[in-house]
């Protein structure tokens, strides 16, 4: 490889890092977003552990797949809307850096806030209930690539041509909630119907929660390597849209 | 003279032809390098939409851009590193601080480790934001956020920088200073293209300026040219004693007068031909037994040659948000 093309690759990562410590800075490391990472995993657990006959473990494992794919995607389908409105995305956009790392700088931010939180929670799981992983590398490679994955997706959204963040909550709300039903965290997916399981399939979420289950609990449906697989894929492919749609952004005027 | 900037038959369609709108038709223009180039036009012309598809945020429906050498839509990257942005509205990061945002600028444009803060601080003290380096961008009054985001937009360096009304809603204080650091860049070899309404602002700065309308360029060559090339509006300003609107009405129909204006206690009549109207305004003067408290002759300013070319009226003075000119608006080549 060229000297000048190792050099370039060099300064898309330097870039696309400092995407990442700007973008924690300003919105990731605010009062709320700390209070909601801190506070948003104890009232996951509680909502899951009230009154039910849960084992820690299993407790554990679904809270980590809950945390890490609502935590991931939080900010991400807000960010790149309310920064076309103020106007700062287009320091960005016309930084001498491609809309790819510009689009990896945005993923990786969220996917860090997911993994912090979801170490909060495995903390508090292992700490407080006495839970204990059984192979602790696959729930690192869960919640690692899981984050990743999730904030892909939510950089979907984030990537529609608007400078109104309204306009994309309703819809990244509805499909978060969706997800959440049809991906086992609930009903786990040995016990869904056929039909359901066959829905369940194409949430990365399912993968997510398997992956979970595996590494905390020792068991899953689906393989962790499968799992893995899939969550990696999934967010590598969740980028090819939000790509498409800044084109078309660039083309409308946004 | 080597083009900064090659524009050719650059058009930007937003919809379906027909139903759509045509934001900019076909438009071609060079921009040297080293010079201030000035991008006037009204609300609406076409100017911002120009500007964007020049700095890539906006991808032209046809057309070609040639930056340095470069084609902008084949190798935008080497452009970009040419190249700095400073929109009208201050981008800045309000949750940052001045130091953080600059810092931030630094990184994004690969400025070398050893020369980030140097800059940085050579900036501040250059803006007088030194002391204001650790206060957060939300606590900035609209100068100090515009001051910072033009020390953002110079901070790698540029040789080509775009500026967005760059003084617009500013106090006088900020437009000087930022006039002098326009003025400044421009000496230091950096070629800048400006947008802007203030066509005061254009005439005192520019070395060329093209007036765009309804996405059209209607003309482009220097402030004096332009103006010379339209001596129809050329006019007679007169004070008289008594201030009354008769006057008004009998100065309008004086032979060669196309348009009267009032402005403040004068009257501007609008003429072809200065000379051969200045004795019939002393004529009639006389014959009203009024006593002329000033006469004086003035070419076309900026302003007159933009209405013109605009097809709005001269005389049609719009007010304008500048805030340093205490004189009339819009009146300059005084002659």
């Amino acid at each position: 490889m060229k000297q000048g093309n190792l050099q370039r690759i060099a300064d898309e990562l330097g870039q696309a890092w400092t995407v990442i410590v700007k973008d924690m800075k300003v919105y990731y490391l605010q009062p709320g977003m700390v209070m909601f990472g801190l506070f948003m995993p104890f009232f996951m657990f509680l909502s899951f552990s009230v009154r039910r006959e849960m084992g820690a473990a299993t407790g554990v494992a679904r809270l980590l797949a809950l945390t890490t794919f609502f935590t991931a995607a939080a900010a991400g389908p807000f960010i790149i809307p309310l920064e076309r409105r103020v106007g700062t995305y287009d320091r960005l956009l016309a930084a001498p850096m491609s809309l790819l790392t510009l689009l990896l700088g945005k993923t990786a931010v969220g996917a860090f806030f997911g993994i912090g939180v979801s170490a909060i929670s495995l903390v508090v799981g292992v700490a407080a209930f006495g839970a204990t992983v059984a192979n602790p590398w696959l729930l690192v490679a869960g919640v690692v690539l899981g984050s990743f994955s999730f904030s892909a997706l939510g950089l979907i959204f984030g990537s529609i041509p608007t400078r109104n963040p309204g306009d994309v909550q309703m819809p990244s709300t509805l499909l978060r909630w969706g997800l959440l039903f049809v991906s086992g965290v609930f009903i786990p997916l040995a016990e869904m119907a056929p039909a359901a399981q066959a829905v369940a399939y194409f949430s990365p979420l399912t993968y997510a929660q398997d992956l979970m289950n595996h590494s905390v609990l020792g068991t899953s449906v689906l393989g962790p390597w499968v799992d893995v697989a899939v969550l990696l894929a999934s967010g590598i492919l969740f980028l090819v849209p939000s790509l498409w749609m800044h084109r078309r952004g660039r083309r409308l005027g946004y | 003279m080597n083009d900064a900037i090659e524009v050719s038959d650059l058009t930007k369609q937003y919809g379906r032809p027909g139903t759509g709108v045509l934001a900019v038709d076909h438009i071609g223009f060079q921009v040297h390098e080293g010079e201030i180039f000035g991008f006037l036009g009204p609300n609406g012309a076409g100017k911002t939409t120009t500007q964007r598809m020049l700095t890539t945020l906006l991808e032209p429906t046809e057309g070609h851009i040639v930056i340095f050498g470069h084609d902008l839509a084949r190798d935008a990257y080497a452009v970009k590193r040419q190249m700095g942005l400073v929109p009208e509205e201050s981008n800045v990061y309000t949750e940052l601080t001045a130091w953080d945002n600059l810092m931030f600028t630094a990184r994004l444009y690969r400025v070398p480790r050893g020369e980030r803060a140097v800059r940085a601080q050579q900036l501040l003290e250059t803006f007088g934001l030194w002391e204001k380096r650790k206060v957060k961008a939300q606590d900035f009054s609209r100068g100090m956020r515009r001051r910072l985001s033009i020390a953002m937009g110079i901070i790698h360096r540029p040789s080509l920088l775009f500026l967005d009304e760059p003084t617009a809603g500013l106090d006088a204080h900020s437009v000087r200073s930022i006039r002098d650091l326009i003025r400044q860049l421009k000496a230091e070899g950096t070629t800048v293209f400006m947008t802007t309404h203030q066509i005061e602002e254009a005439n005192q700065l520019c070395d060329r300026v093209a007036i765009i309308n309804q996405g059209r360029i209607a003309a482009i060559d220097t402030p004096e040219r332009l103006k010379a090339a339209f001596r129809r509006v050329q006019s007679v300003e007169v004070a008289l004693e008594t201030n009354r609107q008769a006057h008004g009405q009998a100065l309008a129909a004086l032979p060669g007068v196309t348009t009267a204006v009032k402005m403040g206690d004068k009257w501007r009549l609008y003429t072809e031909d200065p000379s051969a109207l200045l004795p019939q305004v002393m004529d009639y003067a006389r014959a009203q037994e009024v006593k002329v408290i000033s006469l004086s002759t003035l070419g076309p300013s900026l302003e007159d040659v933009f209405l013109e070319i605009t097809g709005q009226p001269v005389g049609t003075v719009q007010p304008q948000p500048q805030q340093d000119r205490p004189g009339r608006p819009g009146m300059g080549g005084r002659r």
